[in-house]
């Protein structure tokens, strides 16, 4: 993914064309990492985390050897935290990414993955909720709040459901 | 014995495979119960069975495939199920 060495793309230098005759001078821009940052409103540190899990790529480096970026990357880095947002993980991303500048994927495997997600969520929601129940009994157990704590119910119950996990009872 | 089929609607390659890991089912079990269900309609029973990715395969209410198989291991999955059953 990262540059070898002695490959480094050289930030792009004005680029003279011709329109009628007419020399036209066109300046490509470029962003450094920190200005990427700022517009993107994301810290350079996560900028980083993005560029070593293969998410964004700096699309050339300066004479000094800093990252550069095209205007584009505010746009991907814009999906990325949009994706995150919705559950997705760095590596379904990277997938997501992938198919949207794969010319033979269509919409049905963007949905596929996005099903898959909802599938994961709606699993969590179930897992979740029978801790809920769980905790409630363990809440409803303890009514007597003046208990000492050596006689806390909710403790107990604790302690013995770590037996009969690490007993496999 | 029944066979429960998960697919996403819109997904290519469950639509693909289909008709052959069908065919390849009844091989094995002639009475076969075939069904396919769209995950977004079922939710809840997908979920239940513990299906995250698509498609998926459950035979006798368990899930057996959490990606396509291959005619050859969907023969060989309900070719010992039937053994278990008998």
């Amino acid at each position: 993914m990262g540059d070898q060495p002695g490959s480094r793309r050289k930030a792009p230098r004005p680029v003279t064309t011709y329109f009628f005759e007419l020399p036209i001078t066109i300046e490509i821009i470029m962003f450094t990492i920190g200005k990427l940052a700022g517009l993107a409103t994301i810290s350079t540190e996560a900028l980083r985390y993005y560029e070593q899990e293969g998410l964004i790529v700096p699309d050339a480096k300066s004479d000094a050897g800093y990252r550069l970026y095209r205007p584009e990357s505010v746009q991907r880095i814009g999906f990325i935290r949009q994706a995150q947002q919705c559950g997705f993980t760095l590596a379904e991303i990277r997938e997501l990414l992938a198919l949207r500048s794969e010319q033979a994927a269509c919409c049905g495997d963007v949905r596929r993955l996005a099903v898959e997600k909802k599938l994961q969520i709606e699993g969590k929601i179930r897992l979740m909720k029978s801790m809920s129940k769980a905790l409630d009994k363990l809440i409803n157990d303890c009514s007597e709040e003046s208990h000492p704590v050596v006689e806390c119910p909710i403790l107990a119950g604790l302690e013995k459901a770590n037996i009969a996990t690490t007993t496999g009872r | 014995m029944k066979l429960e089929l998960f697919y996403s609607p819109g997904c290519v390659r469950c639509a693909e495979a289909r008709d052959g890991l069908k065919t390849a089912a009844f091989e094995i079990v002639a009475d076969l119960d075939w069904r396919e269900l769209n995950v977004l309609d079922e939710l809840d029973y997908a979920v239940q069975l513990g299906v995250l990715t698509l498609p998926a395969v459950a035979i006798d209410g368990e899930l057996v495939f959490t990606s396509l198989p291959t005619q050859r291991q969907l023969r060989v999955a309900l070719s010992e199920r039937c053994k278990k059953v008998n």
